[in-house]
C-alpha cells in the first residue's frame, strides 16, 4: 500500500480542527466525526498491512537519520485505530452554545491528531512537539467546564505538565549531546556505545519523569484527582483512557529501543508499584465517585508500568492487554459516573432509578476487578504470569503488590455496588436526585460495554495478534533494519 | 568564546534550571510559580543551544555563493529551541490567563489557600464530607485536643 497515507492519520484531524470554525454552520457539526471515522478506515487498513511487516514513511524525501519517520507496526496502527474510536464516542455533539462547541470540538481533534502523532513518531522531537500539542488541548478542555475549582484545578495541572514537558527536554537534550541525533532507530543503534552509562540513564529517568506526568506515573500524578473531579466526564475519560495510554506507549518504546537496561526497568517496576499501591489505597479512602475512579486509574496504569517492566514479549503483551483494557473501561465509568456525580451517600438507591446504567457499573467494575470470563482477567492473569516467570525477587513482590491491590479494588467497588442496590440511606432527598444517565453517555457506555463483551467472547482469538504485536514491538534490531536500511555504515560513520 | 565563557554558560543554564524548580516547589504565589516555570525553561533552552555550539563556527545560514567549508555551529538545537520558546510563551499565557479567572473566583493569590478552597468546593459538589478536618474527624471518631491557637490560626486561613 501507499505508505504516505500515514500522513494523514495525523494530518486530518488537524486540518479538521483549524478549519472547523471556518466550514458553513450546516455541516461545522460534521466535520470532526468525518475527519475521525476517515482515521478510523486508515488505522484498521494499517493495522492490517503493518502485522505483517511495520511500515515506514520519510517525510518529505529525507533520508532518516536526517529526516523525520513515521514508523507504523501493529501497535502503533492499533493506537491509531483506538483513537479516532474513542475520541468519536466521547465526541462533544452538542448541548452547548455553538461559539464553545466550536471551541471543543476543535480541542478534541487537536487532541486526537497529537495522539496518533505520538503513536507513530519516530524520532524524539517529533514526540517532544505532539506531547506538548497533547498537553495544551488538554488544559483547554480541562478548564472548559468553567467553575472556580475547574480552574484552580486546571492551573495546577498546567504547571505540573509544563514542568513535565521541561523535564522531558532536558532528557532529549542530553541525548542529543551525547549521540547528536534524535531519530529512535539511529538512537537505538548507537545507544550501546554512547547512551549506556549514567548520563544516557538521567536522561531516561527525565523523560520518564517528564512523560509520566501524563502517564499518571507515581510522583507526578498529583493533578489526576482535582482535575478528574471537576472537568467534565467527557475530558476525564479522554485523559484517563487515551492521553496516558499514549504518553505511556512512547515511554516504552524508548525502553525497548534505546534503553533495554536492567536499572530502567527496575525504575518503571518500582513506580509502578508504588503507584498501584497509592492508588488504590487512595480509591479506597475517596468518598466520591469520581476520585476513586481517578484514584483507581493511577492503580491501574501502575499496573501497566509494572507490565512493561517484564522484559521480552511477555512483558509487552501483558502491558497492552492492561493498557487496552483500561483504555476501553475507564472511559466508560466516567461516562456512567457523570450523573451520580458525587459522594457515595448520594448513589444510594440509584440502581432503581437508572437500572441500566447500574447494570453497565457493575459489569464494568467486574472486568476492572478482573473475574474470569471478562478481559480484565486475562490482562490480569498475563501480567501475573510473565512475573512469576521472573527469576528477580523483585518481580515476585510485585506480584504480591498486584494481587492485593486486586482484594482492595474489589472492596471499593463492591462498596459502591452495594450502595447502589442497597435499600438503607435511600432517602426521600436521594429520590429528588436526578439519577439517570442522558441518553448519550448511556449509549457510549453500551459501545464501551459491547467491545469489552465481544473481546471476552473474542479472547482465544486476540491472543494471536496480541503475541505477535509485542513479539514485532521487542524487535529493536528490526525496527533498526526498517528505519536505516544501511545502518552498518551509519554507526561505522559514527565510531 | 573561551572555556571559561563555555563553562560559566553551563553553570548559568544548570542553575537557571535548579532556580527554577526550586521556586516551583518553594513558593505560593500564583504568579512566582509561573516567572519561576518561565526561569527554568529559559535554563533549559540556553543548555540546549549550548549542545549545539562548536568552537570558532559560523550561523548556520548558507548565503548563495558561498562556499561551504566554514564550521557551523548545529543549527538543529536551535531549530529545537525556537520550537520550544514558542510553546513555552503559549503555556505561560494560558497559565496566568487561567490565574486570572482563578483570582477573580477566590480573590487571593496564594496557592496552599486557593487549594483548600478548591477541594473544599469538590466536596461541596459531591455531597461528600471533607477528606480531614479537625472540626469533624473521619469516622466519627472523637475529636483529638487541639490547641487553641492552631484553631484559630485554621479558621483564619479559611476566612
Amino acid at each position: 500500500m501507499n505508505t504516505s497515507l500515514i500522513a494523514l492519520v495525523v494530518a486530518l484531524p488537524l486540518l479538521a480542527a483549524f478549519l472547523l470554525p471556518l466550514v458553513p454552520s450546516v455541516l461545522r457539526r460534521l466535520v470532526g466525526p468525518l475527519a475521525l471515522l476517515a482515521v478510523a478506515a486508515l488505522g484498521m487498513v494499517l493495522w492490517q498491512a503493518s502485522l505483517s511487516e511495520p511500515l515506514v514513511l520519510t517525510l518529505g524525501g529525507f533520508r532518516p537519520p536526517l529526516g523525520i519517520v513515521f514508523y507504523v507496526d501493529g501497535v502503533a496502527a492499533l493506537f491509531v485505530l483506538t483513537v479516532a474510536l474513542v475520541t468519536l464516542l466521547l465526541w462533544p455533539w452538542g448541548g452547548d452554545a455553538s461559539e464553545n462547541l466550536d471551541r471543543k470540538q476543535s480541542l478534541t481533534l487537536v487532541l486526537a491528531a497529537a495522539c496518533t502523532g505520538l503513536a507513530v513518531s519516530g524520532d524524539l522531537f517529533n514526540v517532544y512537539v505532539f506531547y506538548e500539542l497533547a498537553a495544551v488541548a488538554s488544559y483547554g478542555l480541562a478548564a472548559g467546564s468553567r467553575t472556580a475549582a475547574a480552574q484552580v484545578a486546571t492551573f495546577r495541572y498546567v504547571i505540573l505538565g509544563s514542568l513535565g514537558s521541561l523535564l522531558a527536554l532536558i532528557g532529549i537534550t542530553l541525548i542529543y549531546f551525547r549521540t547528536g541525533t534524535l531519530n529512535l532507530a539511529h538512537l537505538a543503534d548507537l545507544a550501546p556505545q554512547t547512551l549506556h552509562d549514567p548520563l544516557g540513564l538521567a536522561a531516561f529517568f527525565l523523560i520518564l519523569l517528564g512523560l509520566g506526568v501524563k502517564a499518571e506515573l507515581f510522583l507526578v500524578n498529583t493533578w489526576a484527582p482535582e482535575v478528574y473531579a471537576t472537568a467534565e466526564a467527557r475530558v476525564s475519560a479522554l485523559l484517563a483512557g487515551l492521553v496516558s495510554k499514549l504518553a505511556l506507549l512512547v515511554v516504552v518504546r524508548l525502553l525497548v529501543l534505546v534503553f533495554p537496561l536492567p536499572e530502567a526497568r527496575e525504575a518503571l517496576l518500582l513506580l509502578g508499584m508504588l503507584g498501584m499501591i497509592s492508588g488504590e489505597f487512595a480509591a479506597y479512602r475517596a468518598r466520591d465517585i469520581k476520585r476513586m475512579l481517578a484514584w483507581s486509574s493511577i492503580g491501574q496504569l501502575g499496573a501497566a508500568f509494572i507490565a512493561f517492566s517484564i522484559p521480552g514479549p511477555l512483558g509487552l503483551a501483558a502491558g497492552l492487554a492492561i493498557a487496552l483494557h483500561h483504555l476501553l473501561v475507564k472511559p466508560a465509568l466516567f461516562l456512567l459516573a457523570e450523573r451520580w456525580g458525587g459522594g457515595l451517600a448520594r448513589l444510594a438507591g440509584a440502581a432503581r432509578r437508572s437500572p441500566l446504567g447500574a447494570a453497565l457499573f457493575v459489569l464494568f467494575a467486574l472486568s476492572l476487578i478482573g473475574v474470569p470470563p471478562l478481559p480484565g482477567f486475562w490482562a490480569k492473569y498475563l501480567l501475573l504470569s510473565g512475573l512469576a516467570a521472573q527469576p528477580d525477587n523483585l518481580y515476585l513482590l510485585a506480584g504480591l503488590v498486584v494481587l492485593v491491590t486486586t482484594v482492595v479494588e474489589a472492596v471499593y467497588l463492591f462498596r459502591v455496588i452495594g450502595v447502589m442496590y442497597g435499600r438503607e440511606g435511600a432517602t426521600p432527598a436521594n429520590e429528588q436526585l436526578d439519577n439517570t444517565q442522558p441518553a448519550s453517555a448511556l449509549a457510549g457506555s453500551g459501545v464501551f460495554a459491547a467491545l469489552l463483551l465481544a473481546a471476552a467472547l473474542a479472547a482465544p482469538l486476540l491472543a494471536a495478534p496480541l503475541g505477535r504485536m509485542a513479539t514485532q514491538m521487542s524487535d529493536g534490531a528490526a525496527y533498526v533494519a526498517r528505519v536505516l536500511p544501511s545502518t552498518a555504515t551509519l554507526s561505522g560513520a559514527a565510531q | 568564546m573561551s572555556e571559561f565563557a563555555l563553562l560559566t554558560l553551563l553553570i548559568g543554564a544548570l542553575g537557571l534550571i535548579a532556580l527554577g524548580i526550586g521556586g516551583l516547589v518553594l513558593s505560593r504565589n500564583l504568579f512566582r510559580i509561573v516567572l519561576a516555570l518561565s526561569l527554568a525553561e529559559a535554563g533549559a533552552n540556553l543548555l540546549l543551544v549550548l549542545v549545539g555550539f562548536r568552537r570558532d563556527a559560523v550561523a548556520p545560514i548558507i548565503e548563495s555563493g558561498q562556499a561551504l567549508t566554514a564550521i557551523m555551529v548545529d543549527p538543529i538545537p536551535q531549530a529545537m529551541v525556537l520550537t520550544a520558546i514558542v510553546i513555552g510563551v503559549g503555556v505561560q499565557a494560558l497559565a496566568l490567563s487561567l490565574a486570572i479567572r482563578a483570582y477573580a473566583a477566590y480573590g487571593t493569590l496564594d496557592m496552599s489557600v486557593m487549594r483548600r478552597r478548591m477541594e473544599a468546593d469538590i466536596d461541596a459538589a459531591a455531597g461528600a464530607q471533607p477528606a480531614t478536618s479537625l472540626h469533624a474527624p473521619a469516622g466519627g471518631r472523637p475529636l483529638p485536643p487541639i490547641s487553641a491557637p492552631r484553631l484559630a490560626h485554621d479558621k483564619g486561613a479559611q476566612a
